[in-house]
């Protein structure tokens, strides 16, 4: 396969990253474009027997960093916040409510919600997701389960707030789990 | 970060982080059978896998699935296939529309030859409408991009400039248009061709409605300069600019200052320029009709404006 194809065939995966990471269809279809751009033409800087995956993610995460900066958004107490533009999804799954996992999923810092995306949702190891997130393993280790159980406490939390998952008044009371701000 | 109950609960040896590792299948072989057992004692623990696996399910739902989310059955079920069959997880975001447009990047060298190509283009459509372009905006650039267009062009725009001027100062004159009448024309065309030391002549215009008033003698670049001014019935004058010329070309150009318009020419060490206020292709005419009088060859202009 060549490189080009290579990359290519990612894209989809991507894609899928992308929105989960940012919440919002046109900002993500922007990080894929952005990140498929970069990566044709850094094409030189990939190593041949190296993970494309992570390449590619490392590549998507520095530039939603630096987007991320540039729009000063995000935080996720704000009403505008760009998932909030999200189809609230229906039903639930294992007993989660779909729609209370996607607040909390918003609700998590970064560094937390894209390890728990690679790991959780796009199935990189450990290994991958060190390197794609530039951390040592025992980092991704750390962060991943603190992700997990402050993911855990927001959803034991949000159903507590009474059968109105209309998001304002829920919203609003998980914001002081907000705890770090993106870096 | 809040989770103060880090590993609060579980058993010794069992922290979050290998929970964590558990429920990705990241610990060796051995650790989790261990775990396995483990977690049969340890209630908690086993509670907190199980709450992870149902949020690793419910985000792959929630993202692999989010187009498909008015089935939540359906959905698990997806996410449950992406989870067993990694291949499967491509088909379902294969399901996208692929809109990604590749702008393919070149490379340096390409993209460099082709940034000279659009300056030589650039560059090439300057020279080509310079000349054109006081035509376009008025006439506010005229002089400036006549000086650029003479300069790059080499052409002596100065004494179409000065015969501009002079034309712009002498031809509303009235009472005293030219210091020699044309009732005087052999002593105005002796007297004019001492001082430019060249034998002059003056080309009749009467064809064209224009008669001799006279001329005068003007400081020039570089030395004496002739006007010879002609008027119609109408009280319309254009004059004729006769200078001495050190470059000997024969381009025929345009100059235009607002209303006014300058032909000029070079031709055997004398520059000509006539000017007037009248339409272009007007001027024009009499002008090749002028340097065909006064020696020139006219009809190489034909490839110039």
């Amino acid at each position: 396969m060549t490189f080009e194809a290579e990359v290519i065939a990612w894209l989809p995966q991507l894609r899928r990253y992308a929105r989960a990471l940012t919440g919002d269809y046109a900002w993500a279809d922007d990080l894929v474009q952005d990140t498929a751009e970069r990566a044709l033409a850094r094409w030189s800087a990939f190593r041949p027997n190296s993970n494309m995956r992570a390449w590619l993610l490392t590549i998507l995460r520095h530039l939603y960093i630096d987007q991320l900066r540039g729009r000063r958004e995000i935080a996720v107490d704000d009403e505008s916040a760009p998932w909030r533009n999200l189809e609230a999804p229906q039903g639930e799954v294992d007993g989660l409510v779909l729609r209370d996992v996607q607040r909390a999923l918003y609700c998590l810092p970064l560094e937390q919600r894209e390890v728990l995306l690679l790991v959780g949702v796009e199935e990189l190891t450990y290994q991958e997701a060190s390197s794609a997130l530039g951390v040592p393993i025992g980092t991704v280790m750390s962060r991943l389960s603190r992700a997990r159980e402050h993911l855990r406490a927001l959803l034991a939390q949000g159903p507590a707030e009474g059968p109105s998952q209309g998001s304002a008044p829920a919203a609003r009371n998980v914001a002081p789990l907000k705890v770090v701000r993106n870096p | 970060m809040n989770n103060d109950d880090y590993g609060s609960g579980l058993p010794e040896g069992l922290d979050l982080r290998t929970l964590s590792a558990y429920v990705d299948g990241e610990l060796p072989d051995a650790q989790r059978v261990a775990l396995d057992t483990q977690l049969g004692q340890h209630p908690q623990a086993a509670a907190r896998v199980s709450a992870w696996r149902a949020q690793n399910a419910a985000l792959r739902a929630l993202c692999g699935a989010s187009r498909r989310e008015a089935d939540s059955g359906d959905a698990r079920d997806a996410a449950a296939g992406s989870a067993k069959h990694p291949a499967d997880k491509r088909r379902s975001a294969a399901d996208e529309p692929a809109f990604i447009v590749l702008r393919r990047t070149r490379p340096w060298w390409q993209r460099a030859s082709l940034a000279a190509c659009w300056l030589a283009v650039g560059a090439g459509l300057a020279l080509a409408l310079g000349p054109l372009a006081p035509r376009l905006t008025g006439n506010a650039w005229g002089g400036i991009w006549g000086n650029a267009w003479d300069r790059l062009s080499g052409q002596p725009a100065g004494f179409a400039q000065r015969a501009d001027v002079a034309y712009a100062v002498y031809s509303p004159e009235r009472r005293h248009p030219v210091e020699v009448a044309a009732s005087e024309e052999e002593h105005l065309i002796n007297w004019l061709s001492k001082r430019l030391n060249r034998p002059l002549s003056v080309p009749s215009l009467q064809e064209y409605g224009y008669s001799l008033v006279g001329g005068r003698l003007l400081p020039g670049e570089a030395g004496p300069a002739a006007q010879f001014m002609y008027e119609n019935a109408a009280g319309a004058r254009l004059t004729l600019y006769v200078t001495g010329i050190a470059r000997n070309e024969t381009a025929f150009r345009l100059f235009r200052d607002g209303n006014r318009r300058t032909f000029y020419w070079v031709n055997d060490g004398m520059g000509y320029a006539l000017s007037g206020a009248i339409a272009e292709g007007k001027l024009r005419t009499i002008a090749i009709d002028v340097c065909s009088a006064l020696g020139g060859k006219p009809e190489t202009w034909n490839g110039e404006q």
